[in-house]
């Protein structure tokens, strides 16, 4: 029994009860029904890579945007003062707000270009059959899923910073063009990670026939 | 479609296996890829349920009160939870006001709604047919609930406007560290395949 996949074996994992159950004949396997929560039944997510694949692209083409254009505009006395992502950290780093920076630094910079490569790579493998180890492979799986909720930090901040830094003519902030653009690549990087199936990192070593 | 209650299909690798019994362990591991299979059930059953109740309670305060206070030449601005996905929509931006409502407004309480339903009817033993959409509608919640980013957003907004003006952190933030907490720990003490397995008995 060991090192064998329950695909091998006709058996289906429910992606959302855990159960596991066999798949019924070819025929019908797009009918196919846990028979605990009814969610429908397969052996791996459709079209996981290309999903993914173009959920990625989407996002690193919404990153350009999110990185050039303002973020957020903070009006002192009538003067503003636009910031991209990048000077903003800069301008943090220079107030000696150097931990400051570092956070914001790794969660509106690192985070969001790591987990696209990181996306793009494990893709890489299942695709070229790159001999890369599975398991780092699946822990690389498990940590583009930890951080990317971390993305959201700036954009938390802005609706922060807006609402209580709004004094009139004295002090406002503005949210810029470049937050929608960052939110909706924060978001397409977190659903492309989910649209991703780690057990195709797996399946290599099984030789199984697509 | 018959089931196969001894085997576990890991769910990251598929490598099928059988699980050692959970007493003295707390957690279950693959043997390939070492994700987490299985948990034992919680030792104390009704954490889930009292930690949900304690966080719907802290919801209202902290997302009512406001959560930090910023004063520059006598004028004074705060804000709280809701003014600020309010204030994103006012300004036009409307689908990043969208995201942020349901990341740090909409998510966690329903996801704190959903795992106490859950825990309650688990507790008074009955099982409604929403129950089975009630788990898949909170585990989605709980992928999106982002409170945590939010609470350390915070942090990042008062380091950043201490030099500018005085600002105060307010009542409502320490709300929100406790209903953190309580999500936290009703998240923890959540055991998804108990409740499916209570959904399974009840539809026998």
């Amino acid at each position: 029994m060991n090192a064998a996949t329950a695909k091998q074996h006709g058996l289906a994992r429910c992606q959302h009860c855990g159960l596991l159950s066999a798949m019924p004949a070819r025929d019908q396997h797009h009918l196919a029904r846990c028979p605990r929560c009814h969610a429908h039944l397969y052996f791996r997510r459709h079209h996981s890579l290309q999903r993914s694949l173009a959920l990625c692209l989407a996002a690193a083409v919404l990153l350009i945007p999110a990185n050039v254009l303002t973020i957020m505009t903070v009006v002192n006395l009538g003067q503003g003062v636009p910031d991209t992502i990048m000077s903003g950290i800069i301008r943090l780093w220079q107030a000696d707000l150097r931990a400051i920076a570092a956070v914001v630094f790794i969660a509106s910079i690192v985070v969001p270009i790591i987990k696209i490569v990181a996306l793009l790579l494990l893709m890489m493998v299942v695709q070229f059959r790159l001999s890369l180890s599975k398991q780092q492979c699946t822990a690389l799986y498990r940590f583009v899923h930890l951080i990317g909720r971390w993305s959201m930090l700036d954009l938390f901040m802005i609706s922060i910073l807006v609402t209580v830094v709004s004094l009139g003519n004295i002090a406002t902030v503005d949210t810029g063009p470049a937050a929608t653009a960052f939110a909706g690549a924060v978001v397409l990087t977190m659903l492309a990670a989910n649209s991703f199936d780690p057990r195709l990192i797996w399946d290599l070593e099984h030789h199984d026939k697509h | 479609m018959t089931q196969q209650p001894h085997l576990h299909a890991c769910p990251d690798c598929d490598l099928l296996q059988t699980l050692p019994r959970l007493e003295s362990k707390k957690r279950a591991h693959c043997t390939r890829c070492n994700a987490v299979l299985a948990e034992a059930p919680p030792r104390l059953p009704q954490l889930s349920l009292a930690a949900g109740l304690c966080g719907l309670i802290l919801f209202i305060p902290a997302t009512c009160l406001p959560l930090l206070q910023f004063t520059l030449a006598g004028q004074t601005g705060s804000n709280t939870l809701a003014e600020g996905v309010l204030r994103l929509w006012q300004q036009d931006f409307k689908l990043l006001s969208l995201i942020v409502l349901l990341c740090s407004l909409l998510a966690p309480l329903m996801h704190l709604l959903l795992n106490t339903f859950i825990a309650l009817c688990q507790h008074l033993n009955y099982c409604p047919p929403s129950f089975s959409r009630s788990i898949k509608l909170g585990n989605f919640m709980q992928e999106w609930s982002m409170l945590e980013v939010y609470a350390i957003g915070i942090l990042v907004a008062y380091v950043k406007m201490m030099d500018d003006g005085e600002i105060h952190i307010l009542s409502g933030s320490y709300c929100l560290a406790g209903l953190m907490i309580s999500l936290i720990l009703c998240a923890q003490s959540f055991n998804a395949e108990q409740a499916w397995q209570f959904w399974q008995r009840r539809q026998t």
